[in-house]
């Protein structure tokens, strides 16, 4: 069900959950199918590797970022949609036994132009982990319906 | 068999492009990714995505990279001297991708710098660029890699 709309996202809006701990096994089977390298892959090599150890792949943990999202509030929004994000930065390893939390704080919001039933919302969505560090941090751009009208309700 | 020839830095060089053909996805790989990472209802509900602006089931974005990011491992990264990347600078979806379609993927080297600090590596710009089988752009992201240089300190 819609409870938010884009009117609801404005400046300074903040939204935390979490965690969510990656496994050894998760961080390989995503590896094996998505991005098999051999950091991600393989222990013994990563061990080896500058890592030290087994880390996510980066797209891993931009998913879990988009899971907490959806899980957290995005299901409940009248997103139609994301045009692309910018500087997505992975900041640091994400490794087995990380609890991964996932913020998501509005820089802009935009009504659009042409379109006069929606907007466009400009976050920050940063993932987390247990000692506080960002681990990846991203700028994000979703595309929101307005609230309609009193009288449709 | 030979062993394939392992990629450094140095063959990353400004203008080399790799074409590779991917594969077409099927609506159910399409809702199967995205009940995993990305559970919105134009992704994972044929019949409500009807209702959306996309008219439609249409692939997560996420789904369409995590294609290419295979293709890209198997077609050349799994044989470099990758050392991970820190970060893309920008993605954009530029076009819904709906069940049937046939990706293929167009990476090009940007830009090649050599790290001016630590002097084993350098790093590469890649720009990615999605086609449908139409040959409309779906996706295009600039992304960065770290390499190991050339241990012999030879090009190429």
């Amino acid at each position: 069900m819609t409870r938010y709309y884009f009117e609801d996202f404005t400046p300074g809006w903040t939204f935390e959950n979490g965690p969510r701990t990656l496994t050894a096994p998760e961080i390989v089977a995503f590896a094996r199918e998505w991005d098999p390298q051999t950091y991600h892959t393989d222990e013994a090599k990563a061990r080896a590797s500058p890592y030290g150890g087994l880390i996510a792949s980066g797209w891993q943990t931009g998913v879990v970022a988009m899971r907490l999202m959806c899980d957290g509030y995005l299901l409940d929004t009248s997103c139609v949609g994301s045009p692309g994000i910018d500087e997505l930065r992975f900041l640091k390893p994400v490794r087995p036994g990380d609890a991964l939390r996932f913020r998501s704080t509005v820089l802009e919001a935009a009504a659009s132009r042409t379109k006069p039933n929606r907007g466009t919302v400009t976050f920050r969505w940063e993932v987390i982990n247990q000692d506080g560090e960002v681990a990846l941090s991203m700028i994000g751009r979703q595309l929101f319906l307005r609230r309609p009208a009193q009288s449709d309700r | 068999m030979t062993k394939p020839k392992k990629l450094y830095f140095e063959d990353f060089a400004p203008g080399k492009v790799w074409e590779i053909d991917g594969p077409a996805l099927t609506k159910a790989e399409i809702v199967e990714f995205a009940s995993r990472f990305d559970p919105q209802y134009f992704h994972v509900d044929e019949v409500a995505a009807r209702d959306s602006p996309f008219g439609g089931l249409v692939a997560s974005g996420w789904h369409t990279v995590g294609v290419c990011m295979r293709l890209i491992c198997d077609a050349y990264l799994g044989q470099s001297a990758s050392l991970g990347s820190p970060g893309v600078n920008e993605i954009r979806w530029t076009r819904p991708v709906r069940p049937g379609d046939r990706l293929k993927l167009r990476m090009t080297v940007v830009e090649a710098k050599p790290s001016r600090s630590k002097p084993d590596r350098g790093t590469v710009l890649h720009r990615w660029e999605v086609f449908n089988q139409h040959g409309e752009l779906v996706m295009h992201m600039e992304g960065l890699g770290m390499f190991l240089r050339r241990p012999d300190g030879r090009q190429p």
